[in-house]
């Protein structure tokens, strides 16, 4: 060490210049010197190793004869012998790192190769270094990887040697393969990957005849333990308490099955043959669709065959549909499963791949889940050293299946038929009454009982699911008695398994899609039609077990069962069923309905919240959490959406949510744009820099004083939904332009102790706006004003503006819930709007009239506002056209009776969106006209009448929503089992004895208009919505 | 050698950023620091001291590996902290840092410590990127941040033993479950097993501490 230090601190024969071809003589001599490893040269050693690989790539960059030197004097066989002597790590270290840096930094071709030729690279590779150090194993494998790296069609002729059928690279890593060290295994997957896509036939026949049924047997027990260790994990954590762990084991099975796709993407035809046939017959089938019938209440019955619980398989399979998409693997994988039976146990795939045109007969293996007779180690060493004449692959193939078969005789296939046809015996011994009945209508290919619906001929789909025990199996998880915990995952796999590129849609035709054989087009599977429409309707009960994710996931299989290219083929019936679901979700979602400033901003939060994140069922499928029961607190730090609703605040979120969810349904079959939502459009906002035309408009001048005590001169203007501040247009008297938004609902106005011109006024951010990370307000200055009275007029018109912003957007989404009493405390449009805007309107907004004619359960009542939706959207330029004059007019007779400030937008840029549903605020002092001509009242009775009479067991049964009728009366039961009509306060204390339903009553009995509007505004003052001072 | 822990790192980023220029000079430093001359590694590991403690750094360059979604997922999850790396002289590698932070943030644990790295803090004449947009992203994304050179040397040891400190404040707040090895983070045999004749860093080379 010392001795080290000092040659080169001397420097006597060392040449000045580092990075020449003297200094790799020094180097070479200092080598030849030093053969044997000492205790006193190891310092010296190391340090000319790490010279060496500088040197060397620095030559490799600008000087040739550098390399020549070094190939001239064979100086890689001085790392060979330092290697065979037992050199220690530290040495060993050294050395690899410097070959990884030598092969990992030549771009010289030509170098390359010539480091290559003489096999001192694959000697190095078959060194059996002391692997249990761990920096040892580090290093090796970096440099197998690195090699790998570099491998292609000219250089795999190094490392694989085709005469004596040698792979030294390839067969030396994969040892490794189940290596306790998660980087090394994944260095050698990474290296496995760069050998399999080197087009070369020999070295790839080598691999699949030699190598391929030993590493994939291998692979695939090693896998399926895995799993049987997640499932003991799954077991055992009932209470959440290893998540940690959990959440490990979840994500390496998608590692492994990420790892199985890259190969099988490769598409190497022979290797994945091998593949396919060992995933199939030795995992997928034995393991994962074996456990498939392993319900929970038999897994006492002690079965010596390896399985994980079914909630697992369903869960792992729908991983499987997800990821991996080689169409023999995928294609004969569903097919068993929809078609199946319990024989696959003994006959395995062979039958479905050999009609899957993808196996040549012979090939396949005997199922089950069974170890490998021998470690990989051992099977490479036969495989490669014996002659070269048995290369035939099968031999490796079979007899190590018949060892298997001899040695476990509890695993053996007879046994496993016979256990398999147990099992689904004692299905049936094991049953409750009512699922015997359900079981029995299964196998005549009936509905089940419960709701009579008549079945448009669709018997064909039903051909008995008797035969089909793991498709029955998916199809009664799908009833969520207890709870959705299983029906999630029967839910992703039939969303995975209809998703899947690889699966035929000749399979799926009539199960998970719209029929296309023209003998039963567009027919659908009823069946699941109805377990899905179930889930639906069970989520809309009070306190119901199914959690949002299943009912979204549930719509979307809905969706895509009876819907073609956006038409709805869904049965009547099935409709009517899915609009009492939305009625009832309506129900729950009135019941939370309160005039509580918090509900409002709820509302808005939920929808731009589903808006923003809709279901991805792939993220769904990684997250761990799932795979615990369900559970009701937050404190496991599992999201929302994934747990049931924990106190009173979630449960109105979710009853928005589920509110939100069905009437996306409801509108899609019914083929309708959403019109209603979101409250707030964007479209008929002032954006900054739009152009308004302010003449005749309230303007308050004020100056803007910023936190950072900037000031600027500005005009305030307040819309009905928006406070803006302008700053006049040069060019144009009377017009401004927006240099600042902001909502009015989301307005704080304070007052000055010491300074009545002044007003504190800060914006806040709506929640809906995008980035939920930012909460910084939209703006929070001080605002002064010419004088005491022009500031006290501006706070009172904020104040006001405000509230009323909010009281609008409160009776939009009362007008959503069908609340009928709101329709008395809102004010309409002047006559005269109306006047002006009928006519246009009929052509203009023909596009929302479908809605207000729903063809069931139809509750609209008069909407409140809604002239002056039309007059707005009116006054609103369409995008490429507007008409200025009329424009004007309207803005300035709504300006002149309701004292607003309205604004014009010429010039505006303006995006296409004729969904726009923009409520603004109208005067609430106007007096009440209804709008028949626009807002179409239906009258809703008889047809709900209708509605709950076709379902007299689930449909909730509405009174009449006559808007003219007592409004106390006309509370609408939230109740779904007594259809007829009962005092409000029961229903709400019987049914929902958490909601409070005072501010409820407060909305719905108020006795007459001008009375509602007075104790409305009293209310929300009182509320002390806006803090006035 | 023997270790309190041993912390697993990965390096991310495009393509040319210098990332296996920077493990090469972090873990073998005494690569001295030549013109024209590039010259990286993909695999080091090296001893560094935190709050007395002996902390083996074991730092695994992912580059090359991007074809296979198995491999980059893999190496997310088996990583303690990761440095991203961009190049200060590309533009388009700074643009990039969204996609590769999405990336790591879905595949890793959520624990896993990010440093983001302005690597080629030298060509301050070719600089495209500002200092103060490096840090606005950090600040913005919730990592550490620094410019580095792989060649000069500058700042590279802080880079790597920084993100360590973070990762080994977080153990000792108990948010890194230091049992479950996937977490990239393993606890150190009590002993070394190897060569006690020679303690780590003695000869002044692997190890970057007590040279004699």
């Amino acid at each position: 060490m010392f001795r080290s230090r000092s040659w080169f601190g001397s420097g006597l024969w060392k040449p000045k210049n580092p990075h020449s071809l003297e200094h790799l003589k020094y180097l070479y001599n200092v080598l030849s010197k030093n053969q044997i490893v000492s205790e006193n040269n190891r310092g010296l050693l190391v340090e000319t190793l790490r010279s060496i690989a500088e040197i060397l790539i620095w030559g490799d960059q600008n000087d040739s004869s550098v390399f020549d030197f070094f190939l001239e004097k064979n100086m890689l066989s001085f790392f060979l012998k330092i290697m065979k002597q037992k050199c220690g790590s530290y040495v060993c270290v050294q050395l690899l790192q410097t070959l990884n840096i030598l092969f990992e930094n030549i771009r010289n071709e030509t170098s390359l190769y010539y480091l290559l030729s003489n096999n001192h690279v694959n000697s190095i590779i078959v060194h059996k270094f002391d692997f249990s150090d761990e920096e040892v194993m580090a290093y090796y494998i970096s440099f197998l990887k690195t090699l790998s790296l570099k491998l292609n069609a000219h250089t795999i002729h190094f490392f694989y040697n085709e005469h004596t059928n040698d792979f030294p690279l390839y067969t030396e890593a994969i040892k490794f393969f189940n290596h306790p060290e998660s980087m090394v295994r994944i260095a050698v997957r990474t290296l496995t990957l760069n050998v399999y896509r080197v087009e070369d036939k020999s070295m790839l026949k080598f691999i699949r005849d030699k190598t391929a049924a030993p590493y994939f047997s291998n692979l695939v027990w090693f896998i399926g333990n895995h799993i049987l260790e997640l499932d003991t994990c799954v077991r055992n954590d009932a209470d959440h308490q290893s998540q940690n762990r959990l959440s490990d084991l979840v994500a390496e099975h998608l590692d492994h099955l990420h790892y199985l796709n890259d190969i099988l993407s490769l598409d190497i035809g022979d290797l994945n043959q091998v593949l396919t046939d060992h995933l199939l017959n030795k995992l997928l089938i034995p393991l994962y669709v074996y456990s498939l019938t392993k319900r929970r209440r038999h897994s006492q019955l002690e079965d010596t065959k390896p399985h994980v619980s079914s909630v697992l398989s369903l869960f792992l399979l729908s991983q499987v549909f997800l990821i991996i998409t080689h169409v023999p693997l995928v294609h004969v994988l569903a097919s068993l499963i929809l078609t199946g039976d319990m024989d696959i146990f003994s006959q395995g795939a062979s039958e479905k791949l050999t009609s899957c045109h993808m196996a040549q007969g012979t090939a396949t293996i005997k199922p089950g889940f069974v170890a490998p007779t021998e470690t990989l180690e051992k099977s490479l060493e036969s495989n490669t050293t014996c002659s070269i004449n048995s290369s035939e692959p099968e031999t490796s193939h079979t007899t190590e299946c018949e060892t298997a078969s001899g040695t476990q005789v509890d695993l053996d296939p007879a046994a496993a038929a016979e256990n398999g046809s147990v099992d689904s015996k004692e299905v049936n011994v094991n049953i409750t009454d009512e699922e015997k009945e359900q079981r029995l209508s299964l196998e005549n290919g009936v509905t089940p009982p419960a709701p009579p619906l008549p079945l448009a001929g669709n018997n064909y789909q039903q051909q008995s699911l008797a035969n089909k025990p793991f498709l029955e199996m998916i199809i009664n998880t799908l009833q969520c008695s207890e709870n959705d915990y299983a029906a999630l995952f029967a839910l992703c796999l039939l969303y995975a398994l209809g998703h899947n590129p690889g699966v035929s849609r000749d399979l799926l035709d009539g199960v998970l899609f719209l029929s296309e054989k023209p003998s039963t087009e567009n027919w659908y599977n009823t069946l699941l039609a109805e377990r899905l429409i179930r889930i639906i309707s069970t989520s809309c009960q009070p306190n119901c077990r199914v959690r949002l994710v299943t009912l979204e996931l549930t719509i979307r299989l809905l969706t895509k069962l009876v819907m073609k290219s956006g038409q709805s083929y869904l049965h009547d019936c099935h409709l009517a069923a899915i609009e009492g679901a939305k009625e009832e979700s309506t129900c729950l979602l009135r019941n939370f309905y309160k005039s509580e400033e918090i509900f409002l901003d709820m509302f808005e939060d939920e929808y731009s919240e589903m808006q923003k994140r809709p279901l991805n069922v792939e993220w769904l499928m990684m997250d761990s959490n799932i795979l615990l029961p369900p559970t009701g607190t937050p404190m496991t730090g599992i999201e929302f959406s994934k747990r049931l609703p924990c106190g009173e605040v979630e449960r109105a979120q979710r009853a928005i949510r589920v509110f939100f969810l069905i009437r996306e349904l409801s509108l899609m079959l019914a083929m309708e744009p959403e019109i209603q939502l979101p409250l707030t459009n964007p479209q008929s906002c002032v954006q900054v820099n739009n152009l308004l035309d302010l003449n005749n408009s309230n303007l308050i001048a004020c100056t803007v004083v910023s936190k950072e005590g900037s000031k600027i001169r500005r005009f305030l203007v307040i819309d009905v939904i928006q406070l803006i501040l302008v700053e006049p247009d040069t060019r144009r008297l009377g017009w401004g332009v927006a240099k600042f938004v902001g909502f009015l609902q989301d307005i704080e106005v304070t007052g000055d102790k010491d300074d009545s011109r002044c007003l504190h006024i800060t914006i806040h951010r709506p929640l809906s706006s995008g980035s939920s990370m930012n909460r910084v307000p939209l703006l929070s200055a001080r605002f002064i004003f010419d004088d005491h009275i022009r500031c006290m007029a501006a706070k009172q018109r904020l104040t006001k503006g405000r509230i009323k912003a909010r009281q609008k957007k409160m009776h939009m989404i009362a007008q959503l819930l069908d609340l009928p009493s709101i329709v008395q405390s809102c004010p309409s449009p002047p006559a005269y709007t109306v006047l002006a805007t009928t006519s246009r309107l009929a052509s203009s907004r023909l596009g929302r009239e479908p809605s207000y004619h729903r063809p069931l359960f139809t509750a609209n009542t008069k909407v409140p506002g809604f002239a002056t939706v039309a007059m707005r959207r009116e006054s609103l330029p369409p995008p490429g056209r507007f008409s200025p004059t009329n424009k004007r007019s309207d803005s300035q007779e709504r300006l002149a009776h309701s004292g607003h400030v309205v604004r014009s937008r010429e010039g505006s840029p303006k995006l296409p969106r004729p969904r726009s549903e923009e409520i603004p605020l109208e005067d609430m002092g106007s007096k009440l006209k209804p709008r028949g001509g626009i807002s179409s009242v239906a009258s809703p009775a008889p047809e709900v009448n209708n509605g709950a009479s076709q379902f007299p067991s689930r449909r909730p049964s509405f009174p009449s929503l006559s808007p003219a009728a007592p409004v106390g009366t006309t509370e609408p039961l939230p109740t779904v089992t007594v259809p007829t009509l009962e005092p409000p306060v029961a229903a709400v204390g019987n049914e929902r004895p958490p909601a409070p339903p005072s501010e409820e009553t407060s909305f719905t009995q108020l006795p007459s208009e001008n009375e509602a509007i007075d104790k409305d505004e009293r209310k929300t003052r009182r509320r002390g919505m806006v803090e006035t001072v | 050698m023997s270790y309190a822990y041993l912390f697993k790192y990965i390096i991310i980023g495009d393509t040319g950023v210098g990332k296996s220029c920077l493990l090469l000079q972090f873990t073998d430093k005494r690569f001295q620091p030549v013109h024209d001359l590039t010259i990286g590694v993909e695999f080091g590991a090296r001893m560094i001291t935190i709050d007395g403690k002996q902390i083996k750094l074991q730092i695994w360059d992912t580059a090359g590996q991007e074809a296979f979604r198995s491999i980059t997922r893999s190496y997310y999850r088996g990583a303690a902290g990761a440095l991203l790396v961009y190049d200060i002289t590309r533009r388009e590698t700074f643009n990039h840092l969204t996609t590769w932070l999405e990336d790591a943030r879905q595949h890793s644990n959520s624990n896993m410590v990010i440093m983001l790295i302005g690597n080629k803090s030298d060509l301050e004449s070719r600089r495209e990127v500002k200092k103060e947009e490096g840090e606005a992203f950090a600040r913005e994304h919730g990592l550490i941040f620094m410019e580095t050179s792989a060649k000069t040397a500058a700042n590279v040891e802080e880079a790597f033993i920084n993100t360590a400190k973070e990762i080994y404040e977080k153990i000792q707040e108990g948010v890194f479950d230091i049992n479950n090895e996937a977490n990239g983070i393993k606890i150190g045999p009590q002993h070394s097993p190897t060569n006690p004749s020679l303690p780590s860093g003695s000869q002044g080379s692997m190890q970057g501490g007590g040279c004699c």
